[in-house]
């Protein structure tokens, strides 16, 4: 194979990449939005997703319904964690660096958990493999790639619909953009809370079950470890921003795959998170940040 | 020496070491309010360079063993390398990480490094021999002593409590120097210590670098001690162990930190790691302590978040007319 066409191949993986890392930073960025800490914690519930995913095929057999199940489970498992640990501390006034040591213990608590009740060993996912592969515009997919790609395609779409034209979704900008106000104009603060946890919980418990479809086998720690890619996509759109974070998700996800091929697969992550820090050093607040909302 | 003395022995070795690593923490987190999570990156790169000194050339070839320097030199020189390796691994860190980036950023810009130093390592062999490692380090003096066994076990436990308790007298200094206080001032209010013509980032970069100064020293005495250290010694979560034994003793607090290493790495660590397995289960006491360790630093902070030893402050007494009033802690 030529080195153009080795390249054309990890452009199209990054694409897949990059759409199952948007998942996750999207979740992050609404879930900053609301609560203004960066979750550490949000890395174990991409882990949470696939282990969840794991345990229902084993019990019903059908994998896709399996990881329904384990998405819902991983979307409700958030909105507790952060009505039992998270919002008490955040009640308490607790400070942005107080809340990132909490968020650092309560992902080693959940990892040990993890590792605890499956051990370290790696997993897999019940599904058979696919060799066959699909010309997309001279991009080479597989067919569960493809189909990865259109659930995250609809899943943004209709996020974008939910933020744009419900109530709820104003409503939740709206406490994004400042709380305050939004409560004195009568917004639910718990409720806006809850159902962004759910919402973000949930795309991270999708991106956490074709993340581990991708890379085929994971371990209780694969979640943290995806987590710093996903901050760099964070870092590159703008922290508590969701379309940017898609467009950061995008670069990171076609950086890794493509310096798989021209530097090595070992320095893949690396490369994503030099790119976040060169950022960061020119632009201290992220690439397209706006002003205000820090 | 009984089996059970030397064990004591060698937890009093860990003890010590890991108090000179949460001494360094807390100059760099409890006086200055440095947010260094990848702690354990600065310890590695001290161990690491702490053994290229005192082993020999690398013997390379058929055995592929490959390592850079191989100097070969004798006990003080290793512990220097490896304490001033560290240190300007933390001057080119710190570079990046202590702009004035929000903190959580700087969190995440900092895991980031360890992660590329971690990949580097691992994956370069001509480094440090990659993922096997560095074996066989030399110990301090072990060729000149003659000592049985035993004995050197002693006389390290000596050597190592002799450089803690000169490093422990040192952050002591730091903290009631105009520095420690200028640090003080700036962890509490970043911006009224600019307002007084402080200049934040070399106050911040210089309690950075002698924080992994002190992470090398650790890390220096662990590689002498082990004689052997590969990136399996250095997971992420070895980090959190630091960070929890100083949260928990007291941050800011350098009693706290003899309270916390003894309480966190040394109670629940190194005592946990002789028992036996459970069958069928090698991870489940590695998971049910990394599950007790998370649980006593939220338990902290929430029931005492200022630690069990707390910072003394001491408040200057300025008479306003009749009343006294405390007006600023030094």
């Amino acid at each position: 194979m030529s080195n153009a066409h080795l390249l054309q191949l990890a452009l199209g993986f990054g694409v897949v990449t990059g759409g199952i890392i948007a998942l996750s930073a999207v979740g992050l960025s609404l879930q900053f939005g609301i609560t203004n800490y960066v979750n550490f914690a949000f890395g174990e519930l991409l882990t949470i997703g696939a282990y969840m995913t794991l345990l229902a095929s084993r019990w019903i057999g059908q994998f896709w319904l399996a990881a329904l199940i384990g998405i819902g489970v991983t979307a409700v498992f958030g909105v507790m964690i952060n009505r039992v640990l998270l919002q008490r501390f955040v009640d308490r006034r607790s400070s942005t660096l107080t809340m990132l040591i909490v968020t650092f213990a309560l992902s080693l608590i959940l990892q040990s958990t993890i590792q605890g009740i499956w051990g370290a060993d790696y997993q897999r996912f019940d599904v058979p493999r696919i060799t066959t592969t699909v010309n997309v515009v001279g991009f080479l997919f597989t067919t569960r790639q493809l189909m990865m790609l259109a659930v995250a395609g609809v899943a943004m779409v209709g996020l974008h619909l939910l933020l744009t034209r419900t109530r709820l979704g104003r409503a939740m900008r709206a406490t994004s953009d400042n709380s305050e106000l939004a409560r004195v104009s009568g917004i639910r603060h718990k409720r806006i809370s809850d159902w962004t946890w759910l919402l973000a919980s949930g795309l991270a418990g999708l991106s956490g079950v074709f993340l581990a479809l991708t890379i085929s086998s994971f371990t209780p720690y694969f979640g943290f470890q995806a987590l710093f890619l996903v901050f760099a996509a964070v870092i590159l759109g703008g922290i508590g921003r969701p379309y940017g974070a898609v467009a950061g998700a995008m670069v990171i996800g076609v950086a890794i795959e493509v310096s798989a091929v021209i530097v090595s697969p070992a320095y893949k992550d690396a490369v994503a998170f030099l790119i976040a820090i060169a950022v960061l050093l020119v632009r201290p607040n992220g690439l397209f940040n706006v002003r205000g909302k820090n | 020496m009984t089996p059970i003395v030397l064990y004591l022995v060698t937890i009093a070795v860990y003890f010590v070491i890991y108090n000179i690593l949460v001494l360094g923490l807390n100059i760099q987190f409890g006086y200055a309010g440095l947010l260094n999570f990848t702690y354990i990156t600065f310890v590695a790169i001290g161990a690491y360079l702490a053994g290229v000194t005192a082993l020999g050339r690398a013997p390379g070839g058929l055995t592929q063993i490959q390592y850079i320097f191989g100097l070969g030199l004798p006990f003080p020189a290793d512990l220097v390398v490896g304490a001033l390796g560290a240190g300007a691994l933390g001057l080119v860190i710190g570079f990046v990480a202590l702009r004035r980036l929000r903190s959580d950023y700087t969190a995440i810009v900092m895991v980031s490094l360890g992660e590329i130093v971690f990949a580097t390592v691992g994956n370069q062999t001509n480094l440090f021999n990659g993922q096997t490692g560095l074996l066989d380090v030399p110990q301090p003096l072990a060729g000149n002593l003659n000592l049985s066994f035993n004995n050197y076990q002693l006389f390290f436990l000596a050597l190592s409590t002799a450089i803690m308790l000169v490093l422990w007298l040192a952050a002591n200094r730091i903290y009631h120097s105009p520095f420690g206080r200028t640090l003080r001032a700036i962890r509490d209010d970043e911006d009224a210590a600019a307002g007084f013509g402080k200049s934040v980032f070399t106050y911040k970069m210089t309690a950075f670098v002698v924080g992994c100064v002190y992470a090398g020293i650790g890390g220096a005495l662990t590689m002498e001690y082990l004689t052997a250290w590969s990136p399996g010694a250095w997971a992420p979560s070895e980090t959190f162990i630091v960070w929890s034994a100083m949260l928990v003793g007291g941050r800011a607090n350098n009693w706290g930190a003899i309270l916390g290493s003894f309480l966190v790495p040394i109670l629940f660590i190194e005592a946990t790691r002789f028992l036996p397995p459970v069958s069928g289960h090698p991870v489940l006491i590695d998971s049910v302590r990394g599950v007790v360790i998370g649980l006593l630093v939220l338990g902290t902070l929430w029931w005492r978040p200022q630690g069990l030893l707390p910072e003394r402050r001491r408040f200057i007494r300025l008479s306003v007319g009749h009343r006294e009033e405390a007006v600023t802690n030094v």
